[in-house]
């Protein structure tokens, strides 16, 4: 069968082709998109502003408590907000690098390539951050709870170094392994078809 | 609607075929086939804004209803091959009757999606008669590469619609 009988069987589907009216392509351009990367978008804008009244509601609150440790721990989540607010700019500053899709399939491949890669790297390094930073405030919620001056005995003392220290290190094992693997599951599928994508134009 | 709205609606339904076939090429299930269908919609009219016409407005087209379709679009990923097969197949079986000319077009958009998702959109480009000079800018390859690319899947389309 030659390129030309092809051509021939081609046109031939094109002539079940219902097309659509002016007003229904008119309705699209109010539609969501469903492209990977505004689903992301979508899901950081919410957790953005999910942070931010959250802050808000425990700025709030917090103002109204007279002191104690009731009040340190809402001005520590509260910091921990505003760690996270920056962190949510950031990826959307990094989402905001995939659009749009302008070139070539291989030059946005390329793009699309580097631009996921740098964000889960980013995604990785943060989260690696964050834990070490959980830990550190669960360690100082007790320390409230139980009197700084009596915590810091107690966590001197070298049988309970000796169950905390290797405590941390696991907690940061297995904290960042979970980042890895939900991160993989979420990406390595779509990242490994655009690899393939690309070795095949580059053969 | 603004005056380029306006523009932008009346390129579209110009070209709307150029669309749908792509998104025949890439999507099997109808339902989904829509889907893609707006999302290629939209993404053409994020990017209405920076297109001057320096590129001929199919190249324009292709290259971002292809790149939506290959790389910028995630839902149908899960048995697509197998479904193809039995939607020919229950096509054929339904309508014994139906025309050579119908069941060989069904036949070649199944052995089109047996292709690779690179491989769809340079055949695709190339039955729409697109020059090779155009189809190297769409994909970001050389002419030569093309050349060389079309008769591999060439033969590839040959055998599989001889199965």
């Amino acid at each position: 069968m030659e390129i030309e009988d092809l051509k021939h069987i081609w046109k031939k589907q094109s002539e079940g082709f219902k097309p659509k009216d002016k007003t229904e392509l008119a309705n699209m351009l109010k539609g969501k998109s469903s492209s990977i990367i505004m689903r992301l978008k979508r899901n950081v804008w919410f957790e953005l502003i999910f942070t931010f009244l959250g802050g808000l509601g425990l700025l709030a609150y917090a103002l109204t408590l007279p002191g104690g440790y009731l009040k340190w721990t809402s001005i520590a989540i509260l910091i921990l907000f505003a760690v996270y607010s920056l962190y949510y700019l950031k990826k959307l500053r990094l989402l905001n690098r995939f659009d749009p899709g302008n070139e070539d399939i291989k030059a946005n491949l390329e793009r699309l390539i580097y631009n996921l890669k740098g964000y889960l790297k980013f995604y990785r390094r943060s989260y690696s951050v964050l834990y070490p930073v959980f830990f550190i405030i669960g360690l100082l919620f007790v320390a409230i709870e139980h009197g700084a001056e009596g915590f810091f005995n107690k966590v001197t003392k070298p049988d309970v170094l000796l169950i905390l220290l290797p405590g941390a290190a696991v907690f940061f094992i297995f904290s960042s392994w979970l980042t890895s693997w939900y991160l993989k599951k979420l990406y390595g599928n779509l990242l490994e078809k655009l690899e393939s994508l690309l070795r095949e134009l580059e053969v | 609607m603004t005056g380029d709205e306006k523009k932008f609606i009346n390129l579209i339904n110009e070209h709307q075929g150029l669309i749908h076939k792509v998104c025949i090429m890439y999507v099997s299930n109808p339902e989904l086939r829509n889907d893609l269908f707006q999302e290629i919609v939209l993404q053409l009219w994020k990017s209405f804004h920076t297109f001057r016409g320096e590129a001929k407005i199919t190249t324009w087209m292709y290259r971002i209803a292809l790149n939506t379709a290959i790389s910028g679009y995630r839902k149908q990923t899960r048995n697509v091959k197998t479904q193809d097969l039995d939607e020919v197949h229950y096509n054929i079986s339904e309508h014994p009757g139906a025309e050579d000319g119908e069941e060989n077009a069904q036949k070649l958009q199944w052995a089109i999606r047996q292709l690779s998702e690179i491989e769809r959109a340079m055949v695709m480009m190339a039955l729409e008669e697109i020059p090779y000079e155009e189809i190297a800018e769409t994909v970001g390859i050389t002419q030569n590469n093309v050349r060389v690319r079309m008769n591999r899947i060439r033969e590839k389309l040959r055998k599989l619609m001889n199965v």
